[in-house]
This record gives C-alpha cells, sequence and structure tokens, in this order.
C-alpha cells in the first residue's frame, strides 16, 4: 500500500472523530500528505520509518504547525524551532500528523483542562476521561487516528492516559530522550513518553529517539548511557509492592494485577513482595515539587516577546504587572498551581514544603535503590558499594491507575484533590526517573456480574499495570513487557470505551 | 614650587565633596593635568534590581550638573558644604553608622551565561539573542564554563576561597526586562565565599583613612548571576526592550557590614573596581554604568546597649534595623547616600521614632533618600534551585593555575613602584598611574622605565644614582608633561612612543640637553613629527656642549668684578658661604643645564684664593 494510502486512513480518521477533541487543531491535509508523497519512495525501498504517521503532543514545538500547551496564552504561538525528538522523528521522514489536545500546560489528568474544550474517548451517551495529561495522544493512538504518538510525562501523564484507552505508554528513565523543545512543566520530572498500540513499535521509537542532545543539558551524556544496564535475565524477579496494594484500589483492578502476576508466575518469572514505605508520601511530594516549578517554568509567560496579551495596560500602580494578561491567558487548573507553587516556594513556606517534599523524593529514590536488583547507575559509589543486591527484583509491576477509566461525568464532580489521587502509582517512578511502561491487561471475566459497565457485550476494555525499572533498565522493562498475556496482541476485539476500533490496514 | 598636578588632584579631594576626583579635579583646577577621565564612559547600565534607572541622562551630564549645583551651592552658604564633612558632627559621635555594600559587576567574558550567544556592549538592538535567553518555550540552558575563568580571577583577586562546588537558583520577580520571569542567581551555592578587601591609606583622598590605619573590609560571598534586558525609554509610554544584554554575566560581591564610614564606603567601591579591572575580570567602563551598587545602611549608639539593635546581618550581631538602598550607579552615588541615609536615620531616632526595614532609593544630586517600598511591599523571591543547570564543580587545578597567572593585585603593584630603587615614584603618582587609562598609563609607563633602563645600561654610565633617578622622573613625564599634552584629547600610547620618550629623557638625564629642550622635542613628537628624536637633536643642535674651564674662568672673573663688595665680605669677613650666592650666579647666567655647580663652584674658590 502507498504511503499516501496509508496517511489518508489516518486522516479520514481524525475528521471522522473530530467531535472527540484529540487534536487542539486538525493537522492541514494537503500538510500531511505532502510528507506522505515525499515518503512514499523511501517506504517502498523498505525504509521502516518513512511514511510512519505519528501525532505529537501539543506541548512538544514544531515549526510548522502551532504549539499551544492546550493554552489561552499560547493559543496562536508557533515555535520558531522543532524539538529535537520532533526532529529526530522528521529526519526519519516520519509524518507529523497532528497536535494532540492535553491539559493546559500538562497540567491534569483527564484532559479537561484544555483551552480547546475536553478530550473525551466516547462520542455517545457517556463520554469516558481519556487520561491526562496526555489524553489526545493517547486517544489518537487507541482509535487509529495515527500509528503512534508523543506526549510527555511529569508526574504519569503519559502512563494514566495509556492506562485508559488500552495502549502502551512508556514513560523512559528521566535524561534518555531530548526535552530540548518540549515546554516546560515541572523540568525536574518532565519525559518525553512514547504511546503506540504495540510493544515492538515502542522499543522503536525508544531506540530512535534515545540519543544524547548537547541542546537538552539535563540529557544523560554518552559516558553515563555507555554505563547503563545491558543485564537481560531470561526469568524475572518481579517485584510487587505491597505498599501499592491500598484500601482505595478498585476490585477490579486489584483483581486484574493478581491475574497478571499469576500468569507471570506461571511464564517461570519469580514473584517477590517489596516494600516501599516512603509511596505513601510521595504524592504529596509531587504536588508541592511539580506546582513550584511549574510557578516558575510558567514565569515566562507574560505575552511581551510571544503570545497572547490581554488589551489595553497591564501593571497601573494599582495592580500586579503582567496580571492582567496571564489572568486571561491561564485557565483556572493552571492558576491554581501556580498559586499553591508560589506559596510552597515562598520564604514562609519553602521549609515546610519545598524542603521537606526534595527530602520525600530523595526517600522515594532510595526505596527503589534498596527494591531494586541492580545499583542506581547514576550514584556510583552505591554500585562499588553493593553490587548486585541478591534479594533485589528486576522490575517492579503494579497498577497504573487505582480505578478503571472514569467516565468525564464522574471527572467533573471530583474537586481537585480526588483528581490528584489518580496520580499516586505513577508518580514514585517520576520522582526517581524511572523508567515505566503501562501495558493493557484484561480485566477478569470474573468481574462481569459485579462491574458490568468494564464489559461492552461480548468485548473487553482494559486495566493498565505497570512495570518499573531501576533508573536505565529502560530495555529490560520493555523486554519484561513481552511476558505479559495480550500486550503482543492488537486484539479485534479490542474496544476503547465504545468506539470500536475500525482496524487500520498495516503496513 | 609646584605642586605636581597628581598630588594635588588626590590632595584635592579631602578638602572637597568627593565628585570622581580624577575627572573633576584635575580638569578644573589643574590645566596641567590630563583632564581625560581615568576610567571610560560607557553607555552600558547595568540593571540588577526591578527598578528601572529612573536617570537616563548620560553619567557624565549629572556629574557636570552636580558639580554646578555644587558651585551654586558654595556661593550661598560663601564656603564650600561639605557632606564629608558629617564625621565632625556631634551626632556622628553618638550615633555608629554600619554598612554593608553588594557591587555588581559585569564580567569580561565572550559568550553569555547561559547561552552561545556573544555579549556586546553598544551592537544593533536584539542581534545576539539566544532562544533562551528571550525564555522560548522548550529552550533550555547551557552554561558556558569560559564564564568562570573571569569569575574565579575576581574572586582570587578579593581574597576569596573558591568553592569546590557551587549552584544556581531562580530569584523571581516580574519585569517586562527579566525574560523568564526569573533571574538565575547563585543564592545557596555561591561559587566564593569569605574574602576581604583590605584599604590602605594610600587608597584614601589625602592618603589617610578615617581610621588611621588599613581598614579590612570581610566579603561574605561572590556569585554569579545573569543580567536583564536594557529597556530603552520612548517617551510618554514606550518602552522599547533590547535583549542583547539578557543573560550577560555579572558577578555580585556581597561585602560583610563592617563599614563605618561614608567615605570608606566609597573608597572601598572604587577599589574592589581597580582590582576586578586589574584581574582583568570585567569589562571596561565600570565606573560609568558597568557598576551598580546596593547598601545597606543602619545606625546604632555608641557605648550603649539598646534593645532596639537586635539585628543580625551575616552573622554580625547587635545591629540596628537596617535599610537598603538600591541601584546606585557610581562611587560619589554610594557616599552620598549613605550620609543622607544617615542623617535621616538619625533624625527619626533623635526624635523617638523607629526605622522600618525597607527598600529606598537615591537620585544623584538629591540630599535624601526616597522610600520605594515598606517590608509588606517587600517581593519574595521564592529561590528555587534552577533543575536545568546542573552544580558547578570547580578543579583544584583551574583554581591553581588562575592563582598563579593572575596579575599582580593594585596594591602589590603600588608596592613595588613605590619601595626599592627600581621606580621610586610616591604612592600618590602610583596610584594615579594605576588608575589611569584602564591600566594603559601605567604600562606605558613600565614601558619608558624599562627602555630608559636599557639605554642608561648599555651606555655604561656608573652612575647608580642616575638609574634611581630614571623611575622618578619618567613617573613626572609621563604623568605631567605628557599628561599636560593630552589634556584635550583620550590617551594613545602611541602619539609618542614609549622608546621615543625614553630617548628624550635619557639624554636629559645624562645633561646633553636641557629641561626646556626636552619639553620641546616631546612637543614636536606629540605634534607627529616622524624622525628619531636623535636625529632632530642633531639637525636642531640642540645638544649640549659643556663649557671649557676657560669659559668658566671668564664668567666667573666677570660675576666677581660686579660685585666687589660680596668678594670684599667673603674675603675679608670670612662669610665664606656667600660662594654659594656666585655659583648660583654663575648658573643663572649660564645657558641653561650648562654650568655645573661643583664645577662653578671650584673656579670661584680658586679665583677667590680660599
Amino acid at each position: 500500500m502507498s504511503i499516501i494510502r496509508y496517511a489518508e486512513q489516518y486522516l479520514a480518521r481524525q475528521l471522522e472523530l473530530a467531535n472527540l477533541r484529540t487534536f487542539t487543531r486538525l493537522p492541514d491535509r494537503d500538510f500531511v500528505l505532502d510528507q506522505a508523497k515525499a515518503a512514499d519512495q523511501h517506504a517502498k525501498e523498505g525504509d521502516y520509518w518513512a511514511g510512519r504517521v505519528l501525532a505529537i503532543k501539543d506541548n512538544i514545538c514544531t515549526k510548522d504547525m502551532k504549539t499551544t500547551a492546550a493554552s489561552g496564552i499560547l493559543k496562536d504561538f508557533t515555535s520558531p524551532y522543532d524539538a529535537t525528538v520532533v526532529k529526530l522523528l522528521r529526519d526519519a521522514r516520519c509524518i507529523i500528523a497532528g497536535k494532540t489536545n492535553m491539559d493546559e500546560f500538562g497540567m491534569g489528568s483527564h484532559s479537561t483542562h484544555s483551552h480547546f474544550g475536553p478530550v473525551q474517548s466516547n462520542s455517545e451517551q457517556h463520554p469516558m476521561s481519556a487520561g491526562g495529561s496526555s489524553g489526545g495522544s493517547a486517544l489518537a493512538v487507541a482509535t487509529n487516528q495515527c500509528w503512534a504518538a508523543l506526549g510527555t510525562d511529569t508526574g504519569g501523564s503519559v502512563r494514566l492516559p495509556a492506562a485508559y484507552n488500552g495502549i502502551l505508554g512508556f514513560k523512559p528513565s528521566y535524561g534518555l530522550l531530548s526535552r530540548w523543545g518540549v515546554i516546560a512543566y515541572a523540568n525536574s520530572l518532565d519525559t518525553v513518553g512514547i504511546f503506540s498500540a504495540s510493544l515492538p513499535a515502542t522499543q522503536n521509537i525508544f531506540e530512535k529517539l534515545n540519543q544524547y542532545d548537547p541542546q537538552d543539558p539535563t540529557s544523560l551524556p554518552p559516558s553515563t548511557r555507555a554505563r547503563l544496564g545491558k543485564y537481560r535475565p531470561k526469568s524475572l524477579r518481579i517485584g510487587v509492592p505491597l505498599d501499592y496494594n491500598i484500601s482505595t484500589l478498585h476490585p477490579a483492578i486489584r483483581r486484574a494485577w493478581m491475574q497478571a502476576l499469576k500468569h507471570l508466575a506461571e511464564e517461570g518469572h519469580r514473584l517477590c513482595p517489596v516494600s516501599l514505605p516512603a509511596t505513601r508520601h510521595a504524592l504529596s511530594a509531587y504536588y508541592v515539587l511539580a506546582p513550584a516549578e511549574a510557578s516558575s517554568n510558567l514565569a515566562k509567560y507574560d505575552g511581551v516577546r510571544y503570545g497572547s496579551r490581554a488589551e489595553g495596560i497591564d501593571g497601573t500602580p494599582e495592580s500586579v504587572l503582567f496580571a492582567k494578561t496571564r489572568g486571561q491567558g491561564f485557565g483556572a487548573e493552571v492558576q491554581r498551581r501556580i498559586l499553591l507553587g508560589a506559596f510552597s516556594l515562598s520564604a514562609q513556606a519553602i521549609d515546610n514544603y519545598f524542603i521537606q517534599a526534595q527530602k520525600v523524593r530523595r526517600l522515594v529514590q532510595q526505596d527503589f535503590d534498596k527494591a531494586f536488583r541492580t545499583p542506581n547507575p547514576l550514584l556510583i559509589s552505591s554500585r562499588e558499594a553493593t553490587g548486585l543486591i541478591k534479594e533485589g527484583v528486576d522490575v517492579l509491576v503494579c497498577p497504573t491507575a487505582p480505578t478503571p477509566t472514569p467516565t468525564l461525568a464522574s471527572v467533573r464532580e471530583q474537586d481537585p484533590i480526588t483528581t490528584y489521587t489518580n496520580d499516586v502509582f505513577t508518580v514514585p517512578a517520576s520522582l526517581a526517573g524511572l523508567p515505566a511502561l503501562s501495558v493493557p491487561v484484561a480485566f477478569d471475566a470474573h468481574d462481569r456480574d459485579q462491574y458490568p459497565e468494564l464489559f461492552e457485550g461480548s468485548k473487553t476494555t482494559w486495566a493498565g499495570l505497570q512495570i518499573i525499572g531501576q533508573y536505565g533498565d529502560d530495555e529490560l522493562v520493555l523486554h519484561a513487557a513481552k511476558s505479559f498475556p495480550g500486550v503482543d496482541k492488537r486484539s479485534s476485539e479490542r474496544r476503547t470505551h465504545g468506539i470500536s476500533i475500525r482496524t487500520v490496514e498495516e503496513r | 614650587m609646584l605642586t605636581p598636578p597628581t598630588r594635588s588632584a588626590i590632595n584635592s579631594v579631602s578638602k572637597r565633596p568627593y565628585i570622581c576626583p580624577s575627572c573633576l579635579h584635575r580638569a578644573q583646577r589643574l590645566p596641567l593635568a590630563s583632564a581625560t577621565c581615568p576610567i571610560r564612559l560607557s553607555r552600558r547600565a547595568l540593571q540588577t534590581a526591578t527598578d528601572p534607572p529612573k536617570d537616563d541622562a548620560p553619567f557624565r551630564k549629572l556629574l557636570k550638573d552636580a558639580a554646578k549645583k555644587q558651585r551654586i551651592q558654595e556661593k550661598v552658604n560663601g564656603s564650600p558644604s561639605k557632606p564629608s564633612s558629617i564625621s565632625r558632627d556631634p551626632r556622628a559621635e553618638k550615633w555608629e553608622l554600619t554598612v554593608g555594600i553588594e557591587i555588581h559587576a559585569e564580567l569580561n567574558t565572550a559568550r553569555k551565561l547561559f547561552s552561545s550567544a556573544t555579549t556586546s556592549a553598544n551592537d544593533t538592538p536584539n542581534t545576539h539573542v539566544a532562544l533562551f535567553d528571550v525564555a522560548f518555550p522548550g529552550a533550555q540552558p547551557h552554561f558556558q564554563k569560559e564564564t568562570l575563568i573571569p569569575a574565579v580571577r575576581a574572586a582570587l583577586a578579593l581574597n576569596c576561597e573558591i568553592q569546590t562546588r557551587s549552584s544556581f537558583d531562580r530569584k523571581h520577580y516580574f519585569y517586562q526586562d527579566q525574560p523568564a520571569g526569573y533571574q538565575i542567581t547563585q543564592y545557596y551555592e555561591p561559587f566564593a565565599r569569605d574574602g576581604y578587601v583590605t584599604l590602605h591609606p594610600h587608597d584614601f583622598p589625602g592618603g589617610v583613612s578615617p581610621e588611621n590605619g588599613s581598614i579590612t573590609i570581610g566579603i561574605k560571598q561572590v556569585q554569579m548571576e545573569q543580567d536583564t534586558a536594557k529597556t530603552v525609554q520612548q517617551p510618554p509610554h514606550t518602552h522599547l526592550l533590547d535583549f542583547n544584554r539578557v543573560s550577560h554575566p555579572l558577578i555580585e560581591i556581597i561585602t560583610l557590614p563592617q563599614i563605618h564610614n561614608p567615605t570608606t564606603a566609597a573608597v572601598l567601591v572604587r577599589k574592589v573596581q581597580a582590582i576586578l579591572k586589574t584581574a582583568d575580570a570585567c569589562t571596561a567602563g565600570m565606573e560609568m554604568g558597568g557598576l551598580r551598587a546596593d547598601v545597606n545602611v543602619s545606625v546604632r549608639q555608641r557605648n550603649v546597649k539598646s534593645p532596639e539593635d537586635r539585628h543580625s546581618y551575616h552573622g554580625v550581631t547587635g545591629l540596628g534595623q537596617r535599610t537598603e538602598i538600591k541601584n546606585l550607579a557610581s562611587v560619589k552615588a554610594v557616599e552620598d547616600a549613605i550620609i543622607a541615609e544617615w542623617n535621616r536615620q538619625i533624625d527619626i531616632l533623635e526624635q523617638g521614632g523607629a526605622i522600618e526595614g525597607e527598600t529606598r532609593g537615591w537620585t544623584l544630586g538629591s540630599k535624601t533618600t526616597k522610600r520605594l517600598r515598606g517590608k509588606e511591599g517587600e517581593i519574595d523571591y521564592r529561590y528555587m534551585p534552577d533543575p536545568d543547570i546542573a552544580p558547578v564543580l570547580v578543579g583544584d587545578d583551574l583554581i591553581d593555575h588562575l592563582r598563579r597567572t593572575l596579575l599582580s593585585s593594585s596594591d602589590s603593584i603600588i608596592e613595588r613602584l613605590t619601595e626599592g630603587p627600581d621606580f621610586n615614584v610616591t604612592s600618590k603618582d602610583a596610584s594615579t598611574l594605576l588608575l589611569l587609562d584602564d591600566g594603559d598609563r601605567l604600562d606605558y609607563y613600565l614601558d619608558v622605565v624599562q627602555k630608559l633602563d636599557k639605554m642608561l645600561k648599555s651606555r655604561s654610565i656608573g652612575k647608580p644614582e642616575l638609574y634611581s633617578r630614571a623611575g622618578t622622573v619618567a613617573g613626572n613625564w609621563v604623568l605631567m608633561e605628557l599628561g599636560a599634552l593630552f589634556k584635550d584629547s583620550g590617551w594613545s600610547k602611541d602619539r609618542v612612543p614609549s622608546d621615543e620618550l625614553a630617548s628624550i629623557l635619557q639624554h636629559l638625564l645624562c645633561k646633553e640637553i636641557t629641561g626646556r629642550t626636552a619639553k620641546r622635542l616631546l612637543q614636536m613628537k606629540f605634534d607627529g613629527d616622524p624622525r628619531r628624536i636623535e636625529r632632530i637633536i642633531d639637525e636642531h643642535h640642540m645638544l649640549l656642549i659643556p663649557m671649557s674651564s676657560e669659559e668658566y674662568k671668564t664668567m666667573a672673573q666677570q660675576i666677581l668684578e660686579e660685585k666687589p663688595d660680596v668678594v670684599k665680605d667673603i674675603i675679608e669677613k670670612g662669610q665664606e658661604k656667600k660662594v654659594k650666592w656666585f655659583v648660583g650666579q654663575m648658573m643663572a647666567r649660564g645657558k641653561e643645564g650648562t654650568v655645573e655647580a661643583s664645577t662653578a663652584e671650584g673656579v670661584l674658590r680658586e679665583l677667590l684664593k680660599l
């Protein structure tokens, strides 16, 4: 099949599902087809990458499409440059087919806080949450509006929507994928992540983008990359973090987790209970640190050099400078987090909030270091001191989210704090910068009677489980995913919350 | 006797208000001296805080206006007003002043602190700007490690301990000249700590320090930080922004509150400036805009323990409530603002009031400081470590290398110039040489002395006193004679090349030409005569021909005959001292420099048969 036809399929799908608001703006048809034409010959010659259709989260800079971060303050902003990850894909002749909708600046868990309207994963009576903040990217992949997509994960923003949409969402180790051109939310946590429906695709995209970038000061230098684990045991020691079995964990999720663990044990892996006591403080620490960094990172949006600016004079003797522009340009959730962050950095609060949270962050990292078999390669001394920990595990397996995909109606009723608790399982890996992959697993058939909403007719929906590895053990995490049931099959039975997957003819 | 201009230039400082001594005093009172400003003017104005510079008038004009105001004031009062005379105020006996200073100076680097954009001074606006400099979404900082070199040099010259590890923090506040909404600075872990500056008596106007000896002021820390954009006012409502200056590397030098006199504060700022210049750490033209200072001022009663004096700043305890005066752009501003604030605080305290912790402003020429914002309006900068910038680790090898290659400090230069036989100039002349023309004058002087020395030695004149005079004489000529010629134009070392001046001085010292001839030669070279000195002397028959003993005798005879009464006094009354009078007469009558006193006296005595 020609690349042009292949691209047209996705374009048609994008038009058909336009009411889901998957994209901040639908891509220009000719723009996409021109890229397809340019790639066509190379694809015919067997180039794996030529003509692959990818969607990019709208907080990753592209010079030929607007980059809005779903914010009013950047609603007409076009970046003068491509982000490194985008450039790498373009250089490989991939087709960039649209910028996906999201929570403004990545702040949210359901992709509802967007200047362009909420993403929803059902066009019918009961719209479901697409997860957030990279909900648009996840939904685009799940509903075949593109082959794969890039998102960003600060506290779970790739893994959570992947879980809610029944696809793979991979957050690599912090520092492996370049952040040059990625609009910062909380830059000590922000990580570019990968959505796709198949494990080999995830693996390939990761390999393509996993390159040192001198433009990103936090990009891991080649010397350190060379030290990262190449360890690939046949039989894995799989850690089961007991602290993640919280009382608010949905029973169907718990059962899906147990089923998967059972399957892994049957595959010949060894299950090991693991204690991660700092986890209970991780969420609080995250919601201090991320808003603190956000309040700082978003200070640049003042409408002076780019972006939207409020009409008239901004900053009279009676008002605060830029208050008008920022008040109009930022949505409610962004304003809430900026205020929260400004407070936790203030002279009166920094010791009790920001500093404490940093200490918790360190404890969370130490918890993980104690649990894993391989030492943290960033802490050379611990490697020398400990070597392999005999009782340590290779990867951890736990739920991605405490509940199945919620309806948008229930999300609207939630107060912000309840919404924040969605991130309870994803935040620890973010704080420690660890690689984590959310994989879809089927709910247990026994739950059909009790939770019929999880089963639509004869077809299954999916729960998300997370595989977390030691820092730099990204390959091991992807390797471990092979043992999960159903990961490698793109079942024709699959459906995403009421939207049947019309099979796109694969290349 | 004529006072060398440089001496009175510095002397006069003590008698008059402190207005950039080398500029005003040399120009106004000393026609012989160079009117060139010792430190070059620059249009760059450093912005270190949220408040934009209120005065956009060129600094030179401000100085002029201030001086004019001063003169009018003097006429009205009938006597010069002396701000520094406050120290004789009985109130000053009662109330002790304490001052700490923060000095911001622009580092001499090729690139900006966090991008590879080049630094620039007066280039077309917005032509040296990287994505990160203007805070484009997704752009990240790239620390330019080369900027460490001048920073470390500066800190070493300020006797600081260079920290192995330092890190960068964000200081948040909104202003249009601050693209990111924060300034990147070093708040938690500065790169240098615990230094000091010693102020010697010769650093002070008149060579006398207020504490009758050297004063050492501690430096708490030195940190690196970014400069902001330049705001160009377009009245009435337009502010244009030039981002060329954004992220230009600065250092901030924070002293301990150990200064107790406004003059000491001014001298400290001037000295720090000289130290940074000598260490080649900062851009030229600091005095006129490349430097900004914030001062913290508090007072407390001497010998009284007051519960009000409970404040502690940088570990110095028992101090009064302080106020901060921001954005002082010159040495004079520092001194005058401190005096004004000192007076204001004493007035309040004497009336039973209390000082409020607040930020105040001061404009050049004004008598009082002005409240900018109170404590409740104080900005909470919300310092946060920058997650994108890794800590900076400085190796001992780098520190050692920079320490080894650090140019001599101004103190050691002055010591070298004044002590020992090599140069033998006065400390006043030494510090003037150091201060003039960004140190170019000193380089020129050293050049002249070296060449002169070589010339004298090659002639193997076995007169050590000649060598020791060489340095002194060269000093006078470089400062006075040449300085006078440069009165109306900027200094240039090429106008009279150093070897030509050395050649003139060589002939002068060897008594082959007269002083008048030497001056004429200097003027000819200054005016562009392309001929070598030897050739001019030759072609114009300037060489002095010594008198023969016959000529001596004839001249002596003639003078003795003219004054028979004096001869009588000498011979009959034995007043031998009057021979000296005849010697003087001979020297005055002979062609300049031809009569040597000792020869003349010998001839006279011979004739008088003494």
